[in-house]
């Protein structure tokens, strides 16, 4: 009798539970993982590119009075309602609303203040309408209206007094004194000076880039760019011999015996070393984002996600790492294949924007040029007399041509990592306003994340079934 | 239990061990049941109806040469390989189930542990793999590592260790879930002399506990001192099974030697003497329809005393070599 109770209570006892079997396959891909040297390089060679950005110093450039323009320009418009993550800068464009602005003459408050992002300054601001074409307006439309870029508040206006004349208002001519107060955004639009290594190398221009795009190209450098393709790979290489190592003769007998389904072994390796590489890409992101906002002062947490989307797009390698390491067995040729998949992915993904942005270009014809905050910022070339405009070379648009088609075909089954990386640009552009070619892409109708993340996770788990359907059904 | 009759009552004992489950494990006393088994690799025939019975707490060696199908049949035992036909019991359990694998240890042979462990790293992570708690997966890896002479270098990599660390470390995997049935391929695998006779003894205490041993091995002589009971496979088929001393089989010879010389050509009614060695042996063949009791009665009429009488035996070693032999011109 007590054998029997004693048998018994052996049996409850090594019935073991889900979550005891994935602590010991997260014990043993976990000191796998240690084991690879190629992760302490890696984790060496971040540490460097993060102690290199640490050494940069951004300084704002004076720029104030350009600004003020700006702000005046953009009172030109009427801009209520204008979204930029939606509306092109055309669309704003073909808003003027037939009056003309510009600031007379722009003082810091106190006289004596920096020309930065953090000053007050007393402005004239002065307004010619076009008769018929538009109308007066009051001191409240302009204290509505002044220094409403859309992304968000360039100026406050503290205090507003109208000093039209009588003569000149009945010429459509209107001026007015204010004082006005740096809004939050403005220091992301400011101008600032990038170096690295203390003042030793200089990044920018001596006028300085918005501090916006500085933020976002390093952001996008440490984290989406070197940096995450650097830990990427190294992963892709390290974890490429997870599954091979586990299944060769020899050891995969010593696996078998126990009293798991075939499944879990592979599935529970796979969300291990999936667990491993979002915890070094989360240290990598959360160190970018923490550098760039000491760095610049700017914290907008954007570029956290870009963890669970460099994620998702590291899983789709990781399943096609494990199901090739399932069926040849060798390390070596998982991570041919995984990378060979990453460079197919990247290249047609690069073309496939070219599509995009050919048909983009099409569209635009005959409508004016969009133009973005950051070129409306810089200082615009005076123009030479003399110098003439190349005339447009007629030629096919790409996006019709049979490559251009096949591109699409063949964009349209792979996994669409390309819109991963596209979620996180149209990101960090809502938090730094920022334009360019980018935009573009990201005001594309075509543009839909959730299939981009639908059809990656498909891939994904169309990889891991077959890797685990395979490796049941074989002889070890 | 005898093939015909687990044949004759399939059904019911199927239902009833599946009815009784657990608790029927120590009522069973055929811990591994096989029956008619065979294994096919395309045209390649691995296993050709194998049927034997192993009986719990009893250590059961499994011989035949390379190709003879030993690591097949253990695969099938353990649910690692699909039998292409016949069925085959653990433990009270169709072989290919979950529930037949939890209460097994094994050591396969040639095994590659990850070198990435260390010792009881390794345990910790097969141990929880086996469903054991963290308390008593520690406990009965310094337990063990201590039992088999691994003590002292719990610190050190595998890829550090030797080939009968390697060994010993890999039977410790084995024993670690305290199995009531332990599969072991060549467990002695590269260890040295001390240390097969630290693991035979060890065996030999789980065989005590009652946990049933199934032994895969090369070594003749050390199968002949472990195991209860044989079985030779011989080209996918079993060609030889029962107790050692079943196997071997017993002569009709014996060595004597007497209490002083007796000449060469010297006659006897019940024997034919021939010399064995110098040491004034002679082996004694005794004549057909007689017992050895004839022989000493006419060895004492003759005034001789008997100093040494031992029969002769077979070893297994004799017999293997036979089958192979066998197995050798015929093919």
């Amino acid at each position: 009798m007590n054998e029997l109770a004693d048998s018994r209570g052996r049996e409850s006892a090594c019935r073991p539970g889900l979550l005891r079997s994935f602590a010991a396959i997260l014990r043993d891909a976990w000191l796998a993982f240690l084991d690879a040297r190629i992760l302490w390089l890696l984790l060496a060679a971040i540490a460097v590119l993060f102690a290199v950005a640490l050494s940069a110093r951004v300084e704002p450039q004076p720029a104030g009075r350009r600004y003020l323009d700006l702000a005046a320009r953009a009172l030109s418009a009427d801009m209520t309602g204008i979204d930029l993550t939606k509306d092109s800068f055309t669309d704003l464009a073909g808003r003027l609303d037939g009056s003309l602005s510009w600031i007379a003459s722009a003082d810091p408050l106190p006289a004596d203040a920096d020309d930065g992002p953090g000053t007050a300054w007393s402005v004239t601001l002065a307004r010619n309408v076009v008769p018929v074409a538009g109308s007066l307006a009051t001191a409240d439309e302009i204290a509505s209206r002044f220094g409403q870029i859309p992304d968000g508040r360039l100026w406050t206006i503290r205090e507003i007094r109208e000093t039209t004349t009588g003569i000149a208002a009945a010429m459509g001519s209107q001026t007015w004194e204010l004082t006005v107060d740096p809004g939050p955004d403005l220091r992301i639009l400011w101008p600032h000076r990038f170096s690295l290594f203390g003042d030793s190398l200089e990044l920018t221009r001596p006028e300085g880039a918005p501090l916006g795009l500085e933020v976002f190209i390093l952001q996008k450098l440490l984290s989406n760019g070197i940096g995450g393709t650097i830990l990427l790979l190294v992963s892709v290489v390290v974890t490429a011999a997870f599954v091979p190592t586990m299944i060769r003769k020899g050891t995969l007998e010593l696996l078998l015996v126990r009293p798991q389904p075939r499944w879990q072994l592979i599935v529970f390796t796979y969300v291990a070393a999936l667990l491993f590489v979002a915890g070094l890409l989360g240290l990598l992101i959360l160190a970018t984002w923490v550098v760039t906002g000491l760095l610049t002062g700017l914290w907008s947490p954007g570029i956290l996600l870009a963890l669970p989307t460099l994620l998702l797009f590291f899983a789709m390698l990781l399943s096609v790492s494990v199901f090739t390491g399932v069926v040849t067995r060798s390390a070596v040729a998982a991570m041919l294949v995984t990378v060979a998949t990453w460079a197919v992915l990247f290249v047609v993904g690069l073309m496939h924007m070219q599509v995009v942005a050919s048909r983009i270009r099409e569209e635009n014809v005959g409508r004016p040029r969009p133009v973005s905050v950051a070129n409306a910022l810089r200082p615009q070339p005076q123009s030479q007399p003399g110098r003439r405009e190349k005339p447009a070379v007629a030629r096919t648009p790409f996006h019709t041509t049979t490559v251009a088609r096949v591109v699409e075909t063949v964009y349209a089954v792979l996994p669409h990592t390309e819109d991963l990386d596209t979620i996180i640009d149209r990101q960090l552009m809502r938090d730094f306003a920022v334009g360019g070619r980018l935009r573009q892409l990201m005001e594309s109708p075509d543009f839909q994340w959730a299939r981009g993340v639908g059809l990656t996770l498909a891939h994904t788990a169309a990889f891991l079934i077959a890797a685990c359907v395979i490796f049941s059904r074989r002889d070890p | 239990m005898h093939a015909g009759d687990a044949e004759s009552s399939t059904f019911f004992l199927k239902f009833a061990f599946s009815a009784l489950s657990a608790t029927a494990m120590t009522a069973i006393e055929h811990v591994v049941s096989v029956r008619f088994l065979q294994k096919h690799y395309g045209p390649l025939r691995a296993l050709g109806g194998v049927s034997l019975d192993v009986e719990r707490a009893t250590v059961f060696g499994l011989l035949g040469q390379n190709g003879a199908g030993k690591t097949t049949l253990i695969k099938i035992l353990l649910g690692m390989l699909a039998p292409t036909s016949g069925s085959a019991d653990l433990l009270g359990r169709p072989v290919g189930s979950v529930a037949a694998r939890r209460d097994v240890g094994y050591l396969p042979e040639d095994h590659r542990l990850p070198e990435y462990h260390t010792g009881p790293s390794l345990l910790d992570v097969y141990g929880g793999l086996q469903g054991l708690a963290r308390q008593e997966r520690r406990r009965r890896a310094a337990e063990l590592l201590d039992m088999l002479g691994l003590a002292g270098r719990e610190k050190l990599r595998i890829r550090g260790y030797s080939k009968g660390m390697k060994q010993r470390l890999g039977l410790a995997q084995a024993l670690l879930h305290r199995p009531s049935v332990l599969f072991l391929d060549e467990p002695t695998d590269g260890v040295d002399p001390v240390g097969r006779k630290q693991i035979r003894d060890l065996l030999l205490a789980e065989r005590a506990r009652g946990v049933t041993i199934f032994i895969n091995s090369h070594l003749l002589g050390e199968v002949e001192q472990l195991c209860d009971r044989v079985a030779i496979l011989k080209k996918g088929q079993v060609a030889l099974i029962g107790t050692v001393p079943e196997v071997v089989g017993e002569k009709a010879s014996w060595l004597v030697a007497f209490d002083r010389p007796v000449p060469a050509d010297h006659h006897w009614n019940t024997a034919r003497l021939t010399p064995a060695g110098t040491d004034g042996m002679w082996r004694l063949h005794l004549a057909p329809v007689t017992g050895i009791d004839r022989f000493l009665d006419e060895a004492r009429d003759r005034g001789l005393h008997l100093r040494h009488l031992q029969q002769e035996r077979g070893t297994l070693e004799e017999i293997y070599l036979q089958l192979a032999d066998a197995g050798g011109s015929s093919s």
